[in-house]
């Protein structure tokens, strides 16, 4: 019993961190009518800043750090991408009002990652003191990537076989090309390449690090505007988007912890960085999904996985499924 | 001054597939075209206008004009895009007479 009232403890202090605050800070403002407004252009400068930063980061600890320990996690985060998807078309595919092409895109959104998300995961763990190898979050094209693939081959292929061939080849390397040329992993490799390669140590302590969780906390206040404004859309489409999109994210990440857990007793894989991997199978993909399956699965209806996502997907994985797997990977590896 | 009759298409229609539509104007022909954004309500969705941070911005919505002196190729940009896009994607085109300045700017 003292075991679960510790962890209750735990998840409320949880609710109680800054970023979290935002968020729902953002949800009551739109829900209050109020005329606030951050202009797009602030977004898209702090997207870029938070992964630049974060890609710095990583870069610099990739040039000390042992290859071989990033073996095992990298196989198992696109492992995950892949199983993801699959659990999705099987959920939808249950459900005969929901068209195919949609419960197909939904999921491979839900196996795509949040770039959002996982700063703030990285910010709770910090606020934490749980320490995680630096080289996490460059795992996250490997989850995305092979997530959106799958989902847009196995709707064309399906889409093939309705209409008996009228639809045009699957261009896989075009997927991946567009995945990479998105706004948020071009921001993140490049700075992964600038941190192997040069030595920004100095623009990286000054700059990038004393803004990131300041420029963060705005980004949460626009993900829960948005959140909130996105609701009426989910409202017109079926509801089981709805149950998917909170449900999904919790198992996907116990799935991930379950696995990261693995990968810590069998090579050393670090408590933040379970949490990490846990906290990108939750997250589904707000900045560089949507468009890449719009164009790589067309008739798919886009109110539907981009309102299951933003509106109940992302808030579930950073308002629930983040405090719930750093109360766990507290309570497990005693951090 | 002499005005000429010409034919101006205009498109309404996602961000998102603009490549590829302009790729149908430049493919019959036609020798330029202008995009500006655009926002309104359709059969699809609300689209807005605001400078309100949107988190997926391909979504929003484009008006592009074509202005052509040949009634066929403005047709042919019509059907072009409607087969190609408009099962999948919102759009809606409608074709206008207009009165041009400088009739070999369009041919």
């Amino acid at each position: 019993m003292d075991f679960l009232a510790d962890f209750l403890l735990r998840l409320l202090a949880q609710f109680q961190s800054p970023t979290l605050g935002f968020l729902i800070g953002g949800m009551l403002l739109v829900a209050c009518g109020s005329k606030l407004t951050i202009p797009d252009a602030i977004y898209k400068f702090i997207v870029f800043m938070l992964l630049m930063k974060i890609g710095l980061k990583g870069g610099m600890e990739i040039r000390d750090a042992n290859l071989a320990e990033m073996f095992l996690p990298a196989v198992i985060t696109i492992v995950i991408g892949v199983v993801i998807v699959l659990l999705g078309i099987l959920f939808f595919s249950f459900i005969s009002s929901i068209k195919k092409e949609d419960g197909y895109a939904t999921a491979g959104l839900f196996g795509a990652v949040s770039a959002s998300t996982f700063a703030a995961a990285m910010v709770l763990l910090e606020e934490e003191a749980i320490a995680y190898e630096a080289w996490v979050p460059a795992l996250y094209p490997f989850m995305d990537i092979p997530a959106l693939v799958l989902a847009i081959v196995l709707a064309n292929v399906y889409m093939k076989k309705q209409q008996q061939g009228n639809t045009t080849e699957v261009n896989v390397w075009g997927i991946i090309k567009e995945s990479l040329q998105g706004s948020a992993l071009s921001a993140l490799i490049l700075g992964l390449a600038l941190g192997l390669f040069t030595t920004p140590d100095k623009v990286f302590g000054s700059f990038y690090e004393p803004l990131f969780r300041g420029f963060l906390s705005i980004l949460m206040l626009i993900m829960g505007m948005e959140a909130y404004a996105r609701i009426h859309e989910l409202k017109r489409v079926a509801q089981w988007y709805a149950v998917y999109a909170f449900f999904a994210p919790i198992i996907h990440g116990l799935l991930a912890f379950g696995l990261g857990t693995l990968a810590h007793y069998w090579v050393g894989f670090s408590p933040g960085g379970v949490v990490l991997l846990a906290v990108m199978a939750a997250s589904s993909s707000d900045i560089s999904g949507p468009p890449t399956l719009r164009s790589g699965i067309p008739s798919a209806n886009p109110s539907a996985y981009i309102g299951a996502s933003t509106s109940v997907g992302t808030p579930v994985a950073i308002a629930v499924c983040i405090p719930l797997f750093i109360v766990m990977a507290q309570t497990i590896f005693e951090v | 001054m002499t005005l000429h009759v010409a034919e101006k298409v205009v498109i309404i229609t996602e961000k998102i597939i603009a490549k590829g539509v302009c790729q149908i104007i430049d493919g019959c022909g036609a020798t330029g075209y202008t995009i500006v954004p655009a926002g309104g309500k359709g059969s699809r969705n609300m689209r807005s206008t605001t400078e309100r941070a949107s988190v997926v911005d391909d979504f929003a919505n484009i008006k592009i004009e074509i202005i052509v002196n040949d009634y066929a190729m403005a047709e042919a940009i019509m059907d072009q895009v409607k087969d190609k896009y408009f099962n999948n994607y919102s759009g809606i085109t409608y074709l206008e007479d207009i009165k041009i300045l400088r009739p070999e700017k369009f041919s």
